[in-house]
């Protein structure tokens, strides 16, 4: 018998990565995508909006104060946090970092990468704490 | 378990089921359980030798050195890829499926053919390209393959691939497009790229700067964790994104 028409490839299904939890984990960090499209959406209407002129940007201000974009949004935030939480403790793997010779310690880029989101969000606290 | 539990005095019995593929006498893959003695220290690898042996001498596998370095012995257990010497049946309560390894083509019961993944292995050229004119014999070049420590370094956790595929088994990519380079080739090009002796990382580039290179990995990371040897595939891979970028905008200023 022909040795190709005997072997056997089952070919992947779609639902490939409901098969184990580290799939299941891969495919949630993806999705933390479709929150973050949403709120950018939100964004862009709201430059819309400000372009369309005052009763324009009054209503999309009410809208952004309504429950379920609220949830939205924080889902969206938590969405950033978790994919935020898995990138840094990758960025160490994909460009480690050597000074002198001597490679960085993973847990030094990982905290040093979450010291750069606490700046960047006290400054803009700060930038809007004075509006 | 810790290994001072580990006992050999106590054995007991343990229910294992294959998947077995006779393309002779059945079309159809089938499962087929079996029972049998194990202590502690019975490895998968000990009991599928136990089932040759003893019980059904039709079951077809592949091993060799039972001591993770031939990589031989590779196997799905319980939907995981992980060498048969290397894993214990100590650690499993309740069901035990023993699958061929995913993503190749099953030629019978637990073999399957690596072919493809041999082809991606030697598409990446890993072997030492020299381009140095002054060859090692010359009198005149003593120092041409010294290697410091610190330049060993920058490769050798890379260098630990023992060829055994089951990165490519927990690869989603790899099952979705067989022409993906994949993990271990990958891995293997970025070896040759960081070892100073080496000048093949232009001839390399072709391979890895395309849509099947390292452009078609979107870091799942299960390659790492499955890999007996801890090489961690995943984050040469995409160093290799890193490199390929960077000699892309290269190329781009030099025209």
């Amino acid at each position: 018998m022909d040795k190709l028409s005997t072997q056997r490839l089952p070919l992947l299904k779609r639902n490939w990565w409901l098969k184990h939890r580290f799939f299941k984990l891969y495919m949630l960090r993806e999705a933390t995508v479709l929150p973050l499209v949403f709120f950018t959406l939100c964004l862009l209407a709201g430059m819309v909006a400000l372009l369309q002129g005052a009763d324009s940007w009054q209503g999309w201000i009410a809208f952004m104060g309504s429950p379920i974009v609220l949830a939205l949004n924080l889902l969206a935030l938590a969405a950033s946090l978790f994919h935020a939480a898995t990138f840094f403790v990758l960025f160490p793997r994909v460009m480690p970092i050597r000074i002198a010779g001597h490679s960085l310690p993973d847990q030094a880029i990982v905290a040093g990468q979450w010291a750069g989101v606490v700046a960047v969000a006290l400054l803009f606290f700060w930038l809007l704490g004075r509006v | 378990m810790s290994t001072d539990q580990i006992t050999t005095k106590q054995i007991t019995t343990k229910h294992i089921s294959v998947k077995r593929y006779l393309p002779d006498s059945s079309a159809e893959p089938y499962w087929q359980a079996y029972d049998l003695p194990v202590d502690d220290s019975t490895s998968l690898l000990d009991a599928l030798n136990h089932i040759k042996e003893e019980l059904d001498s039709t079951l077809s596998y592949r091993w060799s050195c039972r001591m993770a370095i031939c990589g031989s012995c590779g196997v799905m257990v319980n939907g995981i890829p992980k060498l048969g010497c290397k894993t214990f049946l100590r650690d499993y309560e309740g069901e035990i499926r023993i699958e061929p390894l995913s993503h190749f083509p099953v030629q019978r019961d637990l073999v399957v053919d690596m072919e493809i993944f041999l082809e991606h292995l030697a598409a990446v050229k890993p072997y030492l390209i020299d381009d140095n004119p002054v060859k090692p014999y010359d009198p005149q070049a003593p120092e041409t393959y010294q290697q410091s420590p610190e330049q060993l370094a920058r490769y050798k956790q890379f260098a630990n691939c023992i060829n055994c595929g089951l990165c490519y088994s927990a690869c989603p990519q790899f099952g979705l497009n067989p022409e993906f380079l994949g993990p271990a080739a990958l891995t293997l090009a970025h070896r040759y790229n960081l070892d100073s002796r080496d000048h093949g990382k232009k001839q390399r580039m072709a391979e890895l700067n395309r849509h099947d290179g390292v452009w078609s990995c979107t870091f799942v990371g299960f390659c790492s964790k499955v890999c007996p040897k801890h090489v961690d595939p995943a984050a040469a891979v995409n160093q290799g994104k890193v490199e390929a970028a960077k000699h892309t905008l290269i190329a781009l200023f030099k025209g």
